[in-house]
């Protein structure tokens, strides 16, 4: 696709899998300012509050949706104007994850295209849901 | 003449989703073969949207759209059907404590019907209220399906409809777009608005039904690969 004019609601968006290992989130957490949060970065700790083990900081997940959306835009020369999310179950490292979604709305007048996006587990449960809006140039 | 109704859904109305209703009722043209629901049941979170008026996008799209509450309980969520000036009057949705009895016998009796939604939902569902608590009486049906089910959720629900002789519905509980119509009910009767699907919740003459499309396999990322 190269530009809006290709975008079609109804398209999809990856699916894009991804696996999460521990030494990966400690290392987000390490360049976020979060290695001192022990839920992200230590199972033992987790536990004590009451999680199955370490967990993914929401703002990691937030960033692969981001990732999703602006490899999908950036050969389109389009930007990630807006990223809502809602993080309905703990993202756990060392799973077999899916990112994915769908194009929902595409606005020809304002240049936009709307998406939905989440990540699933292997059981296939939506952890993360989140809708984008992605900005294009003018038309050529 | 069967109806297939999406008896759960949220709209912008509601503060957790962004799905306008004109996207959803694209989205049902577009995947129509896949999710042949007739119309729609708006059952926004903690209020009932008294100022909605859909009946032109009904007319551009062909799908009846209908309007109810998902409240708030000291059972867990429920969702009310033929929500009116009494109904309204007599209860605050906004209130996230509403007494889950007083809500299935008053609103019985000034004209609708409550369906306690994703009952084996953890902490907001029917379910984990009744370990504790005593069952609930004058349920009519339960939601059986529900499209934002996590694993073993729905199988929970369903030992309840088997303990307690409930009927089941179905709903997407879509706030994206993409999901609604994903699970739906469908009735025997032909319905045309809310009072139609109020008497025919309270007949019995409906069953829950899926359709949301078998799991595509996606390839494992190799974590190596991943850093």
């Amino acid at each position: 696709m190269h530009s809006l004019e290709d975008v079609q609601i109804g398209d999809n968006i990856g699916p894009e899998p991804l696996f999460l290992s521990k030494d990966r989130v400690r290392a987000y957490c390490n360049a976020a300012g979060l290695a001192g949060v022990p839920r992200f970065t230590d199972d033992e700790l987790a536990r004590k509050e009451g999680l199955p083990g370490m967990i993914t900081p929401g703002n990691m997940s937030a960033a692969l949706v981001g990732k999703l959306v602006t490899d999908w835009a950036q050969p389109m020369n389009g930007r990630l104007v807006r990223l809502g999310t809602t993080y309905r179950s703990p993202v756990l490292p060392e799973h077999h994850l899916t990112l994915q979604g769908f194009v929902t709305q595409v606005d020809h007048g304002e240049r936009t295209a709307e998406l939905d996006i989440w990540i699933e587990n292997e059981d296939g449960d939506r952890l993360v849901t989140a809708t984008a809006t992605v900005k294009f140039p003018p038309k050529a | 003449m069967a109806t297939i109704l999406d008896l759960h859904s949220h709209s912008e109305a509601s503060e957790d989703s962004r799905a306008p209703v004109e996207a959803y009722l694209n989205w049902i043209r577009l995947r129509r073969q896949e999710r042949p629901v007739d119309g729609i049941v708006l059952t926004e979170h903690r209020q009932f949207n008294r100022d909605g008026d859909y009946r032109a996008l009904e007319d551009k799209f062909g799908i009846m759209i209908l309007k109810a509450t998902e409240a708030e309980t000291d059972y867990g969520h429920m969702l009310v059907f033929g929500v009116n000036e009494d109904i309204l009057h007599r209860f605050d949705f906004a209130n996230v404590r509403i007494p889950a009895q007083e809500l299935i016998d008053e609103v019985a009796r000034m004209g609708g019907v409550v369906v306690p939604c994703h009952p084996g939902r953890p902490t907001v569902g029917l379910c984990e209220h009744y370990a504790s608590r005593p069952p609930l009486q004058n349920v009519v049906a339960v939601e059986l399906l529900n499209g934002g089910s996590r694993r073993g959720e729905d199988e929970r629900t369903a030992e309840l409809v088997a303990k307690y002789g409930y009927r089941a519905t179905g709903g997407s509980d879509s706030h994206l777009v993409s999901l609604i119509g994903v699970c739906a009910t469908r009735f025997e009767a032909d319905i045309r608005d809310i009072e139609g699907l109020v008497r025919e919740l309270k007949s019995g003459r409906y069953e829950p039904v899926d359709f949301r499309a078998p799991r595509k396999a996606v390839p494992r990322a190799i974590p190596e690969q991943t850093a």
